[in-house]
């Protein structure tokens, strides 16, 4: 025998067989790349895609926003075991529309966080909307029209020298498509060139695509350790937004510990560090109705379907407390369509809040001035009285907040540590 | 007005591909004081089988003539020779021995009545390679849908 | 040709004890010609008596009936040499004259053959590979392979022990699938109606569904289709599976109804995997020893695709699963095919000495 050579591979349980090591490397390699190729081609075409993006980096033809050690990136896996940085200071808030008009909590609370951990990051007014919505939803826009507003907001994170973090599932899918097509297509290239030029701006990509989902992901432990309420009577569920995981499904963060790989490790893992349960329901992979051209035209099947597939077999099945997502539309559609079916005579009710929301709750945020819970329908008190938050008391304080504001109070706002980083200025442009 | 009270779910912009049964609008409902009667409290119903409900299977095989639909492999023989099939596509000879062998209640509730339009010519059951008797099966079937349940 | 010396003149390896591997060295010790068979596992017969089969389709032979005769025959002869527990490290040489190195038990061996005949088999698709069914995190999701074991011990039961009352068997798992492997493994649709036969003979109550894409019992296996269905009341739906999810008691299959064109989801006590056939390690690790070409889904790629025991080199010669997919008697087939090859070449080699 010749040991050194050759390794044991276990066939089934009592079956082994040896071949030479490099073959063993050959087996397991197979593993990872089979996972990969159940998402079928899209995962090789991403991986093509950001090799074209390095090459044209090198050609000189567009500058890459890259995640250097000033974002003190930290690394995490994606579905085909493809290294991916996430940065966690000096952050550049990519805002969400439908966040920010609908669900303000998600985002004040998500500030909080970082506040409290003392990471830098750039509230900036100076950013526009991805117009996602538009697309997703009635086909209005076009591909270099989405493209020219994703790398507009690009160019101002990099001239910032913040990197950008995505608010919103609609835009972080939007501007995975978009950056596919900028590389790979150089007629859309030129034309968003010609229209950035313009405006005095140029095409700056990001090296990476990240979802705030991430960013949580990646920082749980420090969130942990502020962790200032028992949740581990709480069981959570967890819905994931098809934008996030489904769209490109390459670019999202899977890790090995959390759920052994087979499914997304954002929110979940959250879930997992503040010590609550984590619970399962049969439809976990289904979509919450939303749809965007769904909700327009067809709102009664979106709110049918958020209540019957999602709701009802999350109550009926786990008994959650809370049930968790991480995308705007997702925390709209499934806190709003209880109240119809409620009224129906349906009895299956469970509060839906960002993970956002749940982990600065579970740091002693707010619940109103902080985390917003007024403005969700479904009902949260039984959650906050599980987790011991006196909500009467906090309703109390947040009311007479309020009239000390109509009073000509200054109200608090949540701001940014300050920053280690300086913006760059005298840049320039090749041609 | 009337015509408004038919017409439920018209406000579903692909209202065709929902069947009619699964729409629940109230005319009247309101919740903490908020009107929201007609299209704002439209619920639709998901249309999922989710259970096998053989006991009409059961009936139709004690049944003389429904002894064979178990060998009935879906091959589509049957309507492809049915002359009543041509003009109504409820009528499916095929399709209404898989949904009693299945046992999907909604949808045996929904085509029932249909297996009345059978004119019992009998090319179904010269065409079926297993000897399933289609003609039989449909005359099984009507008596088994009316029996109690 | 060179002139060979005495020991290589007369000694063909067989790589592989299973049906095929089994034949031709039967066949090359009944011509007089010795044989040198070499088994990875401990124990000779391949997969029939690795996952201890219970019957053969299409008539439910008792494997015994068929591997028996062969395994006695093997274990037997004065001219078969019989190496458990042992691999092919390497070969050098050409036809007529190989030198082979085994790994054995007792260490490394050197040996010198005319002709080599790969008989290598297959493993079953791991069906862990492919999450929607849940294998091996749900309990209660098995393979075909481990039912098999199952009904040869006449006691079927899931994981968590109690006798399942409902049962979907699934169809084409890691088979005709671009994500997993494209090809079709000929055998599964057979061996799981055969299956579903002998649990419905042993557990007379349970109701089973087979869910198929497409039913394909060629040839005589038909019959099992026919009697599936008309005497043993096994129901089929035309769809697919999108997933298996466990509910904390019972497995939920969610799939779609092709006849219906619509979804179902619905309460099972047992799901069993019908997972297909693929080059196993045994194959691969061949392949680089004996420098012989792989086709692009990894299965041993004959000189002429219609050609099997030709492998294009000379002296080696093909036969079984490792080349495609194949049941039982074409893979006995195929080793008489083969070790006809190697006897020919040996004539050729006495006839020149």
């Amino acid at each position: 025998m010749m040991p050194s050579e050759n390794s044991f591979v276990q066939l089934g349980e009592n079956e082994q067989v040896e071949i030479p090591k490099e073959d063993v490397k050959l087996f397991e390699k197979l593993s990872t790349d089979r996972r990969a190729k159940l998402a079928m081609g899209t995962t090789e075409d991403y991986l093509r895609m950001l090799e074209k993006m390095k090459e044209l980096e090198k050609k000189g033809e567009i500058i890459v926003h890259h995640v250097e050690e000033d974002y003190k990136p930290q690394v995490v896996k994606t579905l085909s075991n493809r290294e991916k940085k996430i940065p966690t200071e000096e952050l550049w808030q990519h805002k969400s529309c439908g966040q920010c008009g609908h669900i303000p909590g998600y985002i004040s609370a998500l500030y909080w966080i970082m506040s409290e951990l003392s990471i830098p990051f750039v509230d900036d007014t100076n950013q526009t909307s991805c117009t996602a919505w538009n697309y997703y939803g009635s086909g209005t826009s076009n591909s270099v029209a989405l493209s020219a507003v994703f790398l507009r907001n690009m160019h101002v994170a990099w001239e910032k020298n913040a990197y950008p973090l995505i608010h919103c599932g609609t835009s972080y899918g939007d501007y995975k498509e978009c950056r596919f097509l900028v590389v790979m297509s150089e007629d859309i290239r030129l034309k968003v060139r010609s229209i950035l030029n313009k405006i005095g701006r140029d095409i700056v990509i990001p090296e990476e695509l990240v979802h705030y989902s991430e960013w949580l992901h990646v920082v749980r432990e420090r969130i942990a350790e502020r962790r200032k309420l028992d949740l581990s009577q709480v069981k959570a569920a967890v819905h994931p937004a098809c934008h996030t995981y489904k769209l490109m499904a390459e670019d999202y963060t899977y890790d090995e510990k959390i759920l052994d790989g087979a499914r997304p490790a954002p929110t979940s893992s959250i879930i997992l560090a503040l010590g609550a349960k984590l619970v399962d329901y049969s439809t976990w992979y289904d979509c919450c109705g939303f749809g965007f051209r769904h909700i327009l035209t067809e709102r009664e099947i979106s709110r049918s379907f958020a209540y019957f597939r999602k709701i009802r077999p999350v109550v009926k099945e786990t008994g959650a407390d809370v049930l968790l997502t991480h995308d705007t539309g997702c925390v709209t559609t499934l806190d709003k369509s209880q109240i119809v079916a409620l009224a129906h005579g349906y009895k299956e009710t469970v509060p839906v809040i960002s993970d956002s929301q749940f982990a600065a709750l579970a740091m002693g945020a707010h619940p109103f001035k902080v985390c917003q819970l007024q403005w969700h329908l479904a009902d949260w008190k039984p959650l906050l009285s599980k987790i011991g938050i006196d909500w009467q008391n906090a309703e109390k304080e947040y009311k007479e907040y309020i009239e000390a504001i109509k009073k000509g109070m200054k109200p608090s706002f949540i701001r940014s540590a300050p920053r280690k980083l300086q913006p760059r200025v005298n840049v320039s442009f090749a041609g | 007005m009337t015509e408004e009270k038919d017409e439920k779910g018209k406000f579903i912009v692909e209202r065709k591909y929902v069947d009619d049964d699964r729409i629940i609008e109230p005319d009247k409902l309101e919740v903490g004081g908020i009107d929201i009667s007609g299209r704002w409290g439209t619920l639709v119903l998901p249309r999922t089988i989710e259970e096998f409900d053989t006991s009409i299977y059961e009936k139709v095989l004690r049944l003389p003539r429904g002894k064979n639909i178990g060998k009935c492999w879906q091959c589509g023989n049957c309507t492809a020779v049915c002359p009543v099939a041509h003009a109504h596509p409820e009528f499916n000879p095929r399709y209404l021995i898989h949904i009693v062998k299945m046992g999907y209640r909604a949808e045996i509730d929904r085509l029932k009545e249909f297996v009345y339009l059978c004119s019992g010519c009998g090319l179904c059951s010269a065409a079926c390679p297993k000897g399933v008797d289609p003609q039989g099966a449909m005359i099984a079937m009507s008596i088994a849908f009316k029996s109690k349940r | 040709m060179k002139n060979l010396n005495k020991e290589s003149n007369d000694k063909v390896l067989v790589i592989g004890s299973g049906p095929a591997g089994l034949r031709a060295a039967m066949d090359l010790a009944e011509l007089g010609i010795h044989v040198l068979l070499v088994e990875k596992r401990g124990e000779l017969g391949g997969a029939p008596i690795r996952w201890k089969y219970h019957s053969l389709a299409p008539d439910f032979t008792p494997t015994e009936q068929v591997l028996g005769p062969m395994i006695e025959f093997c274990e037997k002869s004065d001219l078969i040499e019989v190496k458990r527990n042992s691999t092919v490290a390497e070969c050098i040489g050409e036809a007529g004259n190989f030198t082979v190195t085994l790994n054995t038990p007792d260490g490394r061996e050197r040996k010198n053959v005319a002709a080599i005949i790969v008989a290598t088999g297959f493993e079953h698709f791991d069906a862990r590979v492919d999450p929607r069914y849940s294998y091996g995190r749900a309990p209660n999701v098995i393979g075909i392979n481990e039912l098999e074991v199952m009904l040869s011990q006449g006691k079927v039961t899931g994981h968590d022990g109690k006798v399942p009352r409902r049962v979907a068997f699934i169809f084409c798992v890691g088979s005709r699938d671009r994500s997993t492997n494209p090809w079709c493994c000929t055998v599964c649709c057979g061996v799981s109606i055969k299956q579903a036969i002998e649990l419905k003979q042993l557990l007379k109550d349970v109701q089973i569904y087979m869910i198929y894409m497409d039913i394909r019992t060629i040839g005589l296996w038909e019959k099992l289709y026919w009697d599936s269905m008309e005497k043993y009341n096994i129901n089929y739906i035309r769809g697919r599976v999108g997933e298996v999810y466990y509910t904390g008691e019972k497995l939920l299959v969610k799939g779609e109804d092709t006849l219906v064109r619509g979804p179902f989801e619905v309460l099972f006590d047992m799901v069993v995997l019908a997972v297909g056939i693929e080059p196993g390690e045994g194959t691969r690790q061949i392949s680089k020893v004996l420098g012989l070409n792989v086709n692009e889904y990894g299965f041993l790629a004959p000189k002429i695709p219609n050609v099997h025991f030709d492998s294009g080199k000379d002296g080696i010669y093909l036969a079984g699963t490792c080349v495609a997919p194949m049941s039982v008697e074409e893979s006995i087939a195929e080793g008489s095919a083969a070790a006809m090859q190697a006897a020919k070449l040996m004539n050729r080699i006495k006839v020149r000495a």
